[in-house]
């Protein structure tokens, strides 16, 4: 009896935490192509790093995603699919240029792989290649989006609470704002170049 | 050759390296398939090796060029058309928007202050050529287009449209169409046979046409021409032969290799250009120079390996070698060598053997150029040079006794010169290079030209522009302001003559130097 006691105290505990979270909304103009909009980290609370390994490839002379947003803590592949060589650094994460890093040059096929434990917006530049560009945004928390090349956006399973909200888009200035969610809840930004 | 001329040689020596500047970075390609200059250029023009890669390859990245291309290009039928062949025309493409580049560049040079020296030298009241101490030099504007037509039919054509003149002095340069990895219709690797069709700079170690120096190379702009010069006729020359290297040629040429790896060769057939300027379309020769003998054809040839010398095998043999912090080209050296076969024709008024019927007498000078060069690089520093030698034959007239007019010709004293030159290169950031030069020339030619003849100058083998032997040691340093705008900057220095009075061969100025700073400034786009 006990336990069921504990199992049915347990399942209305988790049904109410699912129930008081929410979803993030809204649309990101002023700027053209991907956002990335993330909820900025939430004091007292961490958040283990996912397992799963995005892959940003080179292919075409292109960074390809052109933007990928990651967890903090995330390791990212690097692909080369071009059949010349390509090079990937990145001077600095977020102007920070103590966080700097060249992770060599491969060919065809091959791959290298980067933990980033750092927050902060990474400009992935090929040295052989200077007019290719690539960004990383490492985002604290695992709340965040990818908007659609229109700017809209859609973070879900955000927990009910108070938070800053930030976008960010290549050669805009960061905006952030407060947001308060609770169940459905929308925020738009409006950034400048 | 008077004073006079001798200083007037000096000026259109300047000019002609001045003007003969021809590089080419090719936005077209920029265009096409979105990537910056320096993909293929490490200081536009000079090629890295994937942009000698992307040549030999017709035009195209060497592998899977399609992935690259943002620009497809037009299909001019559909591929599976090939199957029908020869009931169908075999299928090509053009590119997807008109190929084109433009090039503009300007100059600004100052002289020493001895640029008049030699004026000193003219009688009392005689006004001599005239340099001014700064000029500014318009430069040229050039449109450019290349590519590939698939079917690996590579095709280049640029012209200087703000001059007249051809190649590296203006007018039409390179327009040819070139068939590439034909090695495979023979069983061979493809890379071992091109054909090319048109009018080309011939397959210089260094291309003149497309140096990125604001200067040419000296030996390759040195023609062959002689004087009759009375006070040492048993050494006077009738060769009157203007080829240079600088000049394109007319014809056709096999080539095969790579340049950026292994082997290389080429052999051309060309249209002989006694004159140095280019035919008119019919190539119907004036009275005097002879653009084109029908008879005979030059011939030109080169050979060189390359041994790059990464110690990695697998990066070895990779187009460009990649090192842990980034790419660059391989520390290799080359090694090569070539010869030029030719005759240089000239008419002249003569007379029959019966020594007074008026009559043409041509003559066929067999003349040859031949040489060799060698290129090392380590990462970003580069050296490389050229030695070069050359021989005519110099046919002399020959009036026998009692003939109104020569009735034809006798071989005199060879018509030779040689020279060659060092360069060194250090990309000691990407957008800027150091350059320092060494160029030297001696020449039989120019000393029959006066400078050495002792009616001018007694003793005239001295070391200057317009002398017997030229030197010339030139610093340079080039900026990238943006990959397809540059910015040089060179200083020309000369060793020091002295200028002699011409009747008493009494020095009257000097020692002195004719030293001269040229600044360019150059875009494309």
């Amino acid at each position: 009896m006990k336990r069921n006691f504990v199992v049915l105290l347990a399942t209305v505990l988790v049904a109410s935490l699912v129930a008081s979270a929410g979803t993030i909304t809204g649309k990101v103009s002023g700027v053209s192509g991907e956002s990335v909009v993330y909820v900025n980290a939430i004091q007292g609370k961490t958040f283990p790093a996912p397992s799963e390994r995005p892959v940003m490839d080179q292919k075409g002379l292109m960074f390809q995603p052109h933007v990928l947003a990651v967890q903090q803590g995330t390791t990212v592949d690097f692909l080369n699919s071009d059949k010349v060589a390509h090079n990937v650094f990145w001077t600095s994460i977020s102007g920070n240029k103590k966080l700097g890093h060249n992770l060599g040059t491969w060919p065809q096929g091959e791959k290298r792989s980067f933990k980033f434990d750092n927050p902060g917006s990474v400009a992935l530049l090929c040295n052989v290649h200077p007019e290719m560009a690539g960004y990383i945004i490492v985002v604290p928390t695992p709340y965040y989006a990818t908007s659609d090349k229109s700017g809209n956006y859609k973070i879900d399973n955000v927990p009910d609470g108070s938070y800053t909200l930030t976008a960010w888009h290549e050669g805009a200035k960061p905006q952030s704002k407060p947001v308060t969610v609770s169940g459905d809840t929308k925020a738009d930004f409006s950034l400048s170049k | 050759m008077g004073t006079r001329n001798r200083v007037s040689l000096l000026f259109v020596f300047t000019l002609t390296i001045l003007l003969n500047r021809s590089g080419y970075a090719i936005p077209a390609f920029s265009r096409q398939y979105g990537t910056s200059c320096s993909t293929c250029h490490l200081d536009f023009p000079k090629l890295n090796d994937f942009g000698k890669a992307f040549k030999d390859a017709g035009f195209k990245f060497p592998k899977d060029d399609e992935t690259f291309i943002k620009i497809p290009p037009v299909m001019l039928g559909a591929p599976a058309q090939k199957e029908l062949w020869p009931h169908s025309i075999w299928p090509g493409t053009i590119p997807g928007i008109p190929p084109i580049g433009l090039r503009f560049n300007t100059f600004f040079q100052v002289y020493g202050n001895n640029r008049n020296s030699f004026n000193a030298q003219l009688p009392p009241g005689t006004p001599g050529p005239f340099i001014p101490r700064t000029d500014f030099q318009p430069g040229l504007f050039s449109i450019f287009t290349a590519g590939n037509f698939g079917s690996d039919i590579a095709f280049w054509v640029d012209d200087d449209i703000s001059v007249g003149g051809a190649n590296g002095n203006g007018g039409l340069g390179d327009g040819y169409l070139k068939f590439v990895q034909l090695g495979r219709l023979f069983k061979l690797p493809e890379y071992a046979l091109a054909l090319r069709v048109g009018q080309f700079e011939l397959d210089l170690p260094f291309s003149q046409a497309r140096t990125w120096n604001l200067s040419g190379w000296d030996i390759f702009d040195e023609a062959n021409v002689g004087a009759m010069n009375s006070l040492v006729p048993q050494v006077s020359q009738n060769t009157n032969n203007v080829f240079a290297f600088s000049s394109p040629g007319q014809g056709v040429e096999i080539s095969g290799g790579r340049t950026y790896r292994g082997y290389h060769y080429s052999l051309a057939a060309i249209n002989q250009n006694t004159s140095g300027t280019t035919a008119p379309g019919s190539n119907v020769s004036p009275a005097v120079g002879i653009f084109s003998d029908s008879n005979f054809k030059d011939l030109y040839g080169r050979f060189s390996y390359r041994f790059n010398l990464e110690r990695n095998p697998a990066v070895r043999k990779e187009i460009m070698a990649a090192g842990p912090t980034g790419p660059h080209d391989h520390t290799f050296i080359s090694l090569g060598t070539f010869y030029f076969y030719g005759r240089s024709v000239q008419r002249t008024s003569g007379v029959l053997t019966d020594g007074t019927t008026p009559n043409v007498i041509t003559a066929r000078e067999p003349f040859y150029r031949v040489g060799g060069d060698f290129n090392f690089n380590y990462r970003t520093f580069n050296v490389f040079g050229v030695a070069m030698y050359g021989h005519d034959k110099n046919l002399l007239p020959f009036t026998p006794l009692g003939a109104a007019a020569p009735t034809g010709f006798i071989s005199g004293v060879p018509a030779h010169f040689s020279g060659g030159f060092i360069e060194a290169d250090y990309l000691a950031l990407p957008w800027l290079m150091a350059i320092m030069r060494w160029d030297r020339v001696q020449s039989t030619a120019d000393f029959l030209n006066g400078v050495g003849s002792p009616q001018d100058s007694p003793n005239a083998n001295f070391f200057s522009p317009a002398s017997t032997t030229r030197n010339r040691f030139t610093p340079g340093i080039q900026f990238l302001i943006h990959a397809n705008i540059k910015t040089s900057f060179e200083y020309q220095i000369r060793p020091q003559q002295i200028v002699y009075d011409t009747k008493t061969g009494i020095p009257i100025a000097g020692p002195l130097r004719t030293n001269q700073a040229v600044a360019g400034l150059e875009w494309v786009y």
